[in-house]
């Protein structure tokens, strides 16, 4: 009883001690919590269980996922991310992490392509099996640096065709991905918005940036439901699961952020 | 003199067996626009078409640090322009009101899962960019503060016309302008856009109070 | 069945700082589902943590305790390779304990 007490005591103490803190600016406030998430983020559940899922034996066929080459060898998952996306000869495709995932997961395990994408976003009623293993394969990037090849030419198409896309205008609307992206300091209402042009922006919001927890949604969301969402929001047709317009995006802004030193899973309003 | 021919002669074949080259501009648009047309499997094509240019957009892409030569500038000016359509009543300043309900309201035409949102009518989007209400402080900032838009410029004919052509289609005073074109494009209608205009010209209207 | 506790517990001193996320729904019973219909109540009703089977801390919880929740404790009088063991049971009845040693400082 006594011990409850003390524990509640110290909350209360936590609390007390950002206040004075939070009336100096609201970026400073917003910091102190992000740093509190970061340490004690929900996200790491979803990593802990995407790390059980793929060695466990799942889908039809009776397998892990450690055979699974995620570019640097069969079953290789540290260092994987951090050199996404990038071409695979088995599929001649350039691939992301999704992508890449969902192709090991039909071939390996023989789960339906269709039922993958059904379950890529994971509801308060059923929990995405994609989101928890990207989770995991992210975070065994951690503390290395983004460094995605251009060695291959259809890596450099998407690299390229992923900027052209960055800055091409269509909708209702008139935007890109330039329109919100490309300066310092903007905010829509108040929400703040990454320079995309500036290299330590970049590697943010690629290198701690997603996959992240979101506080708003309670789950895991990935690079390829940000783009989804903005693309939402940009008023265009639901954006496909790892078409190659998301990944040649990915490609565009992992590129950039090369140098960024990985820390995932993030944690995001 | 021979070795500047030289250079010339083996510059292309460099480019063209280079390990590290990357697609050229042609290139990389034909390859783009291809994932274009297959990013949005199982859309209907009334949907997908929202993705396809037209011709100021295409001119409004702009990669980079490239930069809008003049002739295209005054391209995109003209054939927007050419575009204006005024409200039947030919009355251009509508209701402060109305206009200050359709500045806070960021929804409309949004898709989810193949499914236009349903609504009676769009919202103008003004707040998210843009400072209006001084006492909002929920607002954007990707466009500058039009807060005291009509205490500044007044309310004369000319402000009102002037303002309702620019939400009409902002490319003509400032071609390829973050703004989007949001008469033009349909997404409000011109008796909407007059309640904008009223909303910001008007002496009543908060955006104009202190 | 339920997702395993994530438990962390680091020697400061003679401290053990230990930090544990849990996975739960957390329904308040008040949310709506897709279909319009409330969710039924569900969340974690006690959480007990033991240190080397000795009881140090007890908590009943309610509603108001936000999903995928976070609980975090220093315990006095630890060592390295204590044993450090949680147990929480929800108002369903579903129970769940895990366990962990306490490390030493890295």
């Amino acid at each position: 009883m006594t011990r409850s007490v003390y524990a509640g005591l110290t909350a209360a103490a936590l609390f007390c001690a950002a206040v004075p803190l939070s009336a100096q600016n609201s970026a400073d406030a917003l910091a102190i919590g992000r740093q509190m998430l970061a340490e004690d983020n929900p996200g790491e559940l979803w990593a802990q269980r995407g790390e059980r899922l793929f060695a466990e034996k799942r889908g039809p066929k009776g397998a892990s996922l450690e055979r699974c080459d995620l570019g640097l060898g069969p079953g290789k998952v540290a260092g994987a991310f951090a050199q996404l996306p990038r071409y695979f000869a088995d599929t001649d495709k350039v691939q992301d992490l999704e992508s890449r995932l969902m192709t090991c997961m039909v071939e390996l395990q023989g789960f339906k392509r269709e039922d993958i994408i059904r379950n890529r976003f994971g509801t308060p009623d059923r929990d995405s099996d994609m989101e928890a293993l990207v989770s995991y394969v992210g975070s065994k990037s951690n503390r290395m640096q983004m460094d995605m090849p251009l060695a291959h030419a259809k890596e450099r198409e998407f690299y390229k065709s992923g900027e052209y896309l960055f800055f091409r205008r269509s909708g209702p609307l008139d935007f890109s991905c330039a329109t919100c992206h490309t300066e310092d300091g903007k905010r829509v209402r108040l929400q703040d918005l990454p320079n995309m042009m500036d290299p330590k922006q970049m590697q943010m919001v690629v290198s701690t940036g997603w996959p992240a927890y979101r506080g708003t949604q309670a789950s895991v969301r990935t690079m390829q439901h940000r783009l989804y969402d903005c693309n939402w929001q940009m008023r265009q047709a639901d954006l496909g699961f790892a078409s190659d317009t998301s990944v040649a995006l990915t490609s565009y802004l992992n590129g950039r952020a090369k140098g960024g030193v990985i820390q995932l899973p993030g944690v995001r309003r | 003199m021979k070795a500047i021919k030289l250079a010339m002669v083996f510059a292309p074949v460099v480019v063209a067996v280079g390990c590290a080259s990357f697609p050229d501009a042609d290139e990389t648009r034909s390859s783009a626009e291809q994932m274009v047309k297959e990013a949005f499997p199982g859309m209907p094509e009334t949907l997908t078409r929202r993705a396809m240019q037209d011709p100021a957009q295409r001119t409004c892409s702009i990669v980079g640090d490239a930069k809008l030569s003049p002739e295209q500038a005054a391209q995109v000016v003209q054939t927007s322009q050419a575009s204006f359509k005024y409200p039947a009543s030919g009355k251009l300043a509508g209701d402060w009101k109305a206009g200050a309900k359709l500045a806070a309201d960021g929804a409309g035409l949004r898709i989810r899962g193949g499914q236009v949102e349903k609504m009676k009518e769009n919202g103008g989007l003004c707040v998210n960019c843009h400072a209006l209400d001084p006492q909002d402080v929920n607002v954007g900032n990707v466009g500058p503060s039009l807060t005291g838009y009509g205490a500044q410029r007044g309310s004369s004919d000319a402000v009102v016309k002037y303002t309702y052509e620019k939400i009409y289609n902002a490319w003509a005073y400032f071609p390829c302008s973050n703004m989007p074109r949001l008469g033009h494009n349909g997404f409000l209608t011109p008796e909407q856009i007059t309640h904008v205009v009223a909303y910001l010209v008007d002496p009543q209207s908060p955006v104009n109070k202190k | 069945m339920s997702e395993p506790m994530r438990l962390r517990a680091t020697l400061q001193g003679d401290v053990a700082d230990v930090r544990i996320l849990m996975r739960h729904p957390m329904e308040t019973g008040t949310r709506k589902d897709a279909k319009g219909e409330i969710v039924p109540v569900h969340f974690i009703q006690s959480v007990t943590v033991n240190h080397n089977g000795k009881t140090v801390l007890e908590a009943q919880w309610s509603q108001a305790i936000s999903r995928d929740p976070f609980l975090g404790l220093r315990v006095k009088g630890a060592k390295a390779g204590d044993k450090i063991s949680v147990t929480w049971t929800d108002n369903k009845g579903d129970k769940r304990t895990d366990e962990t040693t306490v490390a030493a400082p890295s």
